[in-house]
């Protein structure tokens, strides 16, 4: 399944008849645009390259950060690692579908018993680890064995708290009890299966610091571990036995991933043609690297969004009116605008435009300082004594306001404050390193009244230790606000097999959350990517950047 | 001279045992620890509790100092957080990496400095001497960072590109590992020059300020008159007879700067993705990597310390008039 074939223009029969067939070939149409990637590059489309003039090069990724390791067992957990866990090095059983389905990966088919309470997974036989052993049911098992021991800390064991127990059937056969519950497999689509002849020897106690994770991991993903200089970068090389199934090997001959922490470096870096893609361009940068006719910028909608968060328990942001009003008196608009360069749009709650229970109907709450002073109002928030800071029984309307010392967060915290001080609330912002945000938010004292953060949601929603009112003690409980009625709503969003009661229950617990605003939504963000114009094949999605690494192709001109 | 070394060295171990225990406290004064960060409501409490313990992270903090005072005098300072192996062995991959960026910025700054000072001082008041004292004091209030990063768009801009290519980031290229020996080396040297004149740049412009005064003082004294005067040629008058003198405060002023230097080199290695202690430092205080910051602290004060040593006793050994611990 190459790239080609999903690229080729579908414009070869003219359109004819009623409206049906138009919406369909406008669907294929819109498929394949999808599917060869936004943003065409110049010189013709991507169908007029034969395949063997697509082989070779190497693409260079910069990234911001190290990636710490590639053992997915080991902490801590990284992005981009578990994208080249499960994208390059690795075959996870399952991959995700676009619509967040679930598709054939290295299990080339599964069947679920009657009662849902039993999983077999009919592997593939033809792929081979890097050193060639074959992948058997073998290292499936090992896999999920090692997942729920205890004595390791696997920072995603979450996934497998409805699986109990695993038995290999035969040498590509293995059999799961589970619990019930909907989207059971998501697990296996982002925990890769790993060797167990490799690993199954060293102790628990042993495997943060073994080799595999850092310097020498055996995979059977579409590329091979070539080497790993610490602080610098990690090459991969490709493999030349992946599966012909499933795409073969990959077109590039390597992959580098550099690690350059400074963005203003990445993007230069860019520029000049040292680095193939820059993971994360800055808003302030976008303009540049869309005017080079060298680059292009692929944009796409992250499950990440910005908010603040409002610490309910302190009397002073206990009543809705009061936390609606503050977020009616923000212009996020302007925000998005000026610090995020538009990537993204204003939040309409809980739920974004990735997720395919969204609502397109929902209306971010408008900005509107009048209507937020009255509520003020109507809150009994008035200022009585004229000091423009409105006040209730001799209090005055101030908080504080945690930032992370990130400037696109300051940048927002500072116009926040311009624009509620314009209602007649002063708000104080107070810069914090991550860690020290990440530990004051979480202390059980609740020390904040308010902070500011993005957040990346999990594919699948499963938003319980937010709001769910007995887990009240959850350190991720941020506003203390909680409705029961809710709770009934989240609790059966996971069990919900089918998928209409399921997107009915999503909105219904999206629409809850955006009526109460225990948090005000800032905005959903999207993502920028800036790549060489002659780098082909990209498509990036919530799924990943990552995902279609395998069909990656340089243009003979570009490598 | 060498009871003078040995008393210098006793005196540096209260100095660094107190600069490690005052990093220990600030951080785990400071709120947070390596696992708040991680912050995955997927990662069961449970779970978050047991890379704690794994961490060590449970026990009381003065069991954990102890701990890692007896890690650090057998001499392995104990596991990195982030990189699940011994610090002794991250460091030994970061520490050559900046030692080889700021040795060569060391000889940057002097060679420089003194060469621009010695000119400035031959020619005072000059055209020449005020455009290199205005363009000194220039650099010498210019950020280190900042300079780096014009220094990156500046050899980015297609004007400088097409006849001058440096590369601006990292310190091998993507093919170093097909190179021949000499092409490594001349790779490894392309990579130092931008990190090198950022990193070295106002330092060598505060040398020049200073030797361009030491050596006025100097040339102006009786000695060198009667050596003019004897007929020699300037070159000998002031490379031979006043180069020595006007280097005594010079020297010294290698103390001064390797604080500087090591403190340079978080900023600049960030900038260049140069994978060397500085980027190790920031890199680990982000991460709330305890053991790497506490052992990147130590080094960085060890450096210093021994630095400010080694100056003195440079001072010595070129100004005979200087004896250290004789009555």
């Amino acid at each position: 399944m190459r790239v080609l074939g999903r690229c080729r223009s579908p414009a070869a029969g003219s359109p004819r008849g009623g409206s049906a067939a138009r919406a369909a070939l406008a669907v294929v149409l819109a498929a394949a645009l999808a599917a060869c990637g936004g943003e065409g590059a110049p010189g013709g489309s991507a169908g007029s390259v034969p395949d063997s003039a697509r082989r070779g090069g190497t693409v260079v990724i910069a990234g911001q950060t190290e990636i710490p390791g590639v053992d997915p067992l080991v902490p801590p957990p990284d992005y981009m690692a578990s994208q080249v866990e499960r994208y390059v090095l690795f075959m996870p059983l399952v991959q995700l579908g676009s619509d967040l389905g679930f598709r054939p990966w290295l299990a080339r088919s599964w069947d679920v018993s009657e009662d849902s309470t039993a999983v077999v997974f009919h592997l593939r036989d033809d792929v081979a680890w890097s050193d060639g052993e074959p992948v058997t049911a073998r290292d499936v098992a090992f896999t999920f064995r090692k997942a729920k021991d205890p004595d390791i800390p696997f920072p995603n064991r979450a996934y497998f708290d409805r699986w109990d127990s695993v038995s290999v059937v035969d040498a590509h056969t293995v059999r799961f009890r589970i619990r019930p519950y909907s989207q059971f497999l998501f697990g296996w689509s982002q925990v890769p299966v790993l060797p167990r002849h490799v690993l199954g020897d060293v102790p628990d106690s042993a495997l943060a610091g073994d080799p595999f994770g850092t310097s020498a991991p055996v995979g059977d993903g579409p590329f091979r571990f070539v080497r790993h200089d610490q602080g610098d970068r990690w090459v991969f090389e490709a493999n030349p036995d992946f599966p012909e199934e499933l795409g073969g090997r990959p077109w590039l001959d390597r992959l580098v991933y550099r690690v350059i922490p400074d963005e203003a470096t990445a993007v230069a870096e860019l520029a000049r043609g040292e680095a193939d893609l820059f993971m994360n361009v800055p808003p302030g940068a976008l303009d540049r690297v869309r005017s080079d006719s060298s680059l292009k910028v692929v944009t796409f909608p992250t499950s990440t969004y910005a908010f603040v968060a409002w610490n309910t328990r302190r009397p002073l942001l206990s009543d809705a009116r009061v936390r609606r009003a503050l977020t009616m008196a923000m212009d996020r608009e302007a925000m998005l605008q000026a610090v995020r360069g538009g990537l993204g749009r204003v939040s309409a709650g809980p739920l974004g435009p990735w997720h395919w229970a969204y609502d397109t109907a929902w209306k971010p709450l408008p900005y509107d300082p009048d209507s937020a002073g009255a509520l003020l109002d109507a809150a009994g928030w008035r200022d009585t004594d004229g000091d423009g800071i409105r006040d209730r029984h001799g209090r005055p309307f101030r908080f504080t306001l945690l930032v992370p010392d990130v400037r696109i967060r300051q940048d927002i915290a500072v116009m926040m404050q311009a624009d509620l001080r314009k209602v007649g609330v002063y708000l104080e912002p107070r810069t914090r390193d991550f860690a020290s945000l990440a530990g004051a938010i979480q202390d059980p004292s609740r020390p904040y009244d308010a902070f500011l953060l993005s957040w990346s949601e999990d594919l699948v929603i499963d938003d319980r230790d937010y709001w769910a009112c007995d887990r009240r003690e959850n350190p991720l409980q941020f506003s203390g606000w909680c409705e029961e009625t809710l709770d009934a709503v989240m609790d059966s969003i996971p069990r919900a097999t089918d998928r209409a009661e399921k997107r009915r229950l999503l909105r219904e617990y999206a629409e809850t959350v955006q009526r109460a605003q225990p948090y005000t939504f800032l905005f959903d963000e999207d993502r920028a990517v800036g790549l060489r114009a002659g780098l082909e094949g990209v498509e990036m999605d919530v799924r990943g950047e990552l995902r279609t690494v395998r069909s990656w192709w340089l243009r003979p001109g570009a490598r | 001279m060498l009871r003078y070394t040995g008393r210098r060295l006793l005196e540096a171990v209260p100095l660094l045992l107190g600069i490690v225990t005052l990093t220990f406290i600030l951080l785990h004064v400071a709120p947070g620890d390596p696992t708040t960060a991680y912050f995955n409501p997927n990662i069961p409490p449970d779970v978050l509790e047991q890379m704690r313990r794994n961490l060590g992270l449970d026990r009381p903090l003065p069991v954990q100092y102890l701990d890692w005072l007896r890690s650090f005098f057998t001499g392995h300072f104990g596991y990195s957080f982030s990189q699940h192996r011994p610090v002794a062995a991250v460091i030994g991959d970061a520490l050559p990496n900046t030692l080889l960026l700021s040795g060569v910025s060391l000889v940057l700054i002097f060679v420089l400095g003194c060469a621009v000072g010695i000119v400035q001082a031959v020619r005072q008041y000059s055209a020449l001497d005020q455009v290199l004292t205005v363009g000194a004091l220039t650099l010498y209030s210019v950020p280190g960072f900042w300079l780096g990063l014009m220094l990156i768009l500046l050899v980015s801009a297609p004007a400088v590109s097409s006849w001058l290519h440096l590369p601006i980031s990292g310190m091998t290229s993507i093919g170093y590992d097909s190179m021949g020996t000499w092409g490594r080396i001349w790779d490894q040297v392309r990579h130092l020059v931008l990190p090198t004149i950022a990193l070295g740049l106002a330092s060598a412009a505060g040398v020049a300020r200073y030797m361009r005064g030491s050596m006025l003082e100097v040339i102006r004294q009786d000695y060198i008159r009667t050596a003019r005067a004897k007929g020699l040629g300037e070159r000998e008058v002031i490379l031979g007879h006043a180069l020595r003198n006007a280097l005594l405060p010079v020297v010294s002023l290698l103390g001064l700067y390797l604080p500087l230097l090591f403190g340079g080199t978080v900023v600049i290695e960030v900038v260049f993705s140069w994978p060397g202690m500085g980027r190790l430092l920031y890199d680990g205080i982000l991460a709330r990597d305890y053991p790497v910051v506490m052992a990147a602290t130590f080094l960085f004060g060890a450096l210093v310390v021994a630095g400010n040593l080694v100056s003195d006793l440079l001072y010595a050994a070129v100004d005979p008039r200087v004896r250290y611990g004789e009555r």
